[in-house]
């Protein structure tokens, strides 16, 4: 297949960097490339408000052993941030206003920083309403100087759960309620949707323990019910532990599968622990 | 696509906004149309402009080349009819015609595409004038006889023009 365009993808977590080259062919996306670098405990740790990377050297040499195993060349990457480092809330945007200058508004109120110090992006959900995030800057640079550091080239820069959550809402379940738990290292984003709509979407901090499954699956089932009375719904996991996740909560009698699934071989890890990898689609 | 960049970013457009753009494009789309036309256009122009000009200047130049012949068709005319016709002839010719009551006063003779006779004849009464116009306009020498003014009082004073028939007189 002819590749059109190919393009790179650098996704930060508390454990680790990951690396990917997409290309995008007459029919399909395809993932060319894989790498992965681990981080020293304690190197990265995503947060809203204070310095995300303790040991710059350590994320600055994970990014550098991603890129050579990569070899991007002159290839452009987005950096998809990690969740918990961001402020994301769904909002409905009166018509006839400006969304960002809305979505803008809205969140100042809720940063523990100054509005001035945050960068703003939308996501468009439907039709008057987005999921709208705020990060702080000097957060940004931070992850900006470190792959500058390390020789990429940055082409722009995402969220790594609006990045997952954009894969996932190109493909329907089907069901009448599905919740996508998207899994950071650090945070955890659930969203819900029902008849093809995006009704709730909460981030919160993983709590790593023998009764994470059942506690996500209880956030699960109230975040599903913010999108309304109904069905069990149906669950989609990506992100690191999603296998296990899935594994669980079918064995409880959930319906559970995992976010995506990658055609062919390559991959060191199931794809749906990499959800770095919407931003394939994304 | 979204972005968090820190760089600043250019504004994203509202759909509004892309509406006008689109707007314009279009508008511009068919100014371009336009002109594109009304260039053909006096290009077509310019060409017809041309052409008309080269058939001004070839006809201008066939015009200038038939009064040249036309001139030097007049003047072999002239000469032909001076050589033809001298004025010791055609004062003959008409002194033939002349009755005994009417005096010829006054001569001239106009040599041109055709000879051209113009006189003031003297006449004792209106029945000698008459009769020599009579005569004039039998005559196979003289031609397109036409009577100017006359003065009828007693004596006849009158000026007349005839032509001199080239025909006859070749």
């Amino acid at each position: 297949m002819r590749t059109l365009r190919t393009r790179a993808l650098v996704a930060f977590d508390r454990t680790g960097v990951a690396g990917a080259l997409v290309s995008q062919g007459l029919g399909a996306r395809r993932l060319r490339a894989f790498a992965q670098a681990p981080l020293p405990a304690g190197a990265l740790s995503p947060s809203p408000f204070e310095a995300n990377l303790a040991d710059p050297t350590a994320v600055r040499a994970a990014l550098s052993q991603v890129r050579d195993a990569l070899a991007p060349g002159a290839t452009g990457a987005c950096l998809l941030l990690p969740a918990g480092v961001a402020r994301i809330v769904l909002m409905e945007v009166p018509s006839g206003t400006e969304a960002e200058g809305y979505a803008r508004f809205r969140l100042a109120s809720s940063l523990p920083y100054s509005a001035a110090e945050a960068v703003v992006d939308l996501m468009p959900v439907g039709p008057g309403r987005v999921v709208a995030a705020a990060v702080r800057r000097s957060v940004v640079q931070e992850y900006e100087r470190a792959a500058e550091a390390a020789g990429w080239r940055q082409s722009r820069l995402d969220l790594a759960p609006l990045a997952a959550l954009t894969g996932l809402l190109r493909e329907s379940t089907g069901a009448a309620r599905t919740v996508d738990v998207i899994l950071g290292d650090a945070a955890v984003t659930l969203s819900a949707h029902a008849e093809g709509q995006l009704r709730a979407y909460r981030t919160r901090w993983r709590d790593a323990g023998p009764g994470e499954a059942a506690w996500l699956a209880a956030e699960a089932h109230r975040t599903a019910d913010l999108a309304g009375e109904g069905t069990a719904p149906r669950l989609r996991v990506v992100g690191p532990g999603a296998s296990g996740f899935v594994q669980a909560w079918t064995a409880a009698g959930l319906s559970a599968s995992p976010g995506w699934m990658l055609e062919g071989h390559g991959l060191p890890v199931a794809a749906a622990e990499l959800s770095c990898l919407g931003g394939m689609v994304g | 696509m979204r972005d968090f960049s820190s760089r600043p970013r250019a504004r994203r457009l509202e759909p509004r906004e892309w509406a006008w753009l689109a707007v314009g494009a279009l508008a511009v789309l068919l100014s371009a149309g336009t002109a594109w036309d009304a260039w053909r256009d006096n290009r077509a122009a310019v060409v017809r402009v041309a052409t008309v000009r080269a058939e001004r200047d070839a006809a201008g130049a066939r015009l200038r080349a038939l009064e040249s012949q036309v001139r030097r068709d007049s003047m072999g005319n002239q000469a032909w009819l001076t050589l033809e016709a001298p004025p010791p002839r055609v004062v003959a010719d008409l002194a033939e015609l002349l009755p005994p009551e009417v005096r010829l006063e006054q001569l001239s003779l106009k040599y041109g595409t055709r000879l051209e006779v113009e006189m003031t004849v003297s006449a004792r009464d209106a029945a000698a004038y008459d009769l020599f116009l009579e005569r004039l306009g039998a005559s196979p020498r003289f031609g397109e006889v036409s009577p100017g003014e006359e003065n009828r009082a007693g004596e006849v004073k009158a000026q007349v023009r005839a032509a001199y028939r080239e025909e006859d007189a070749r």
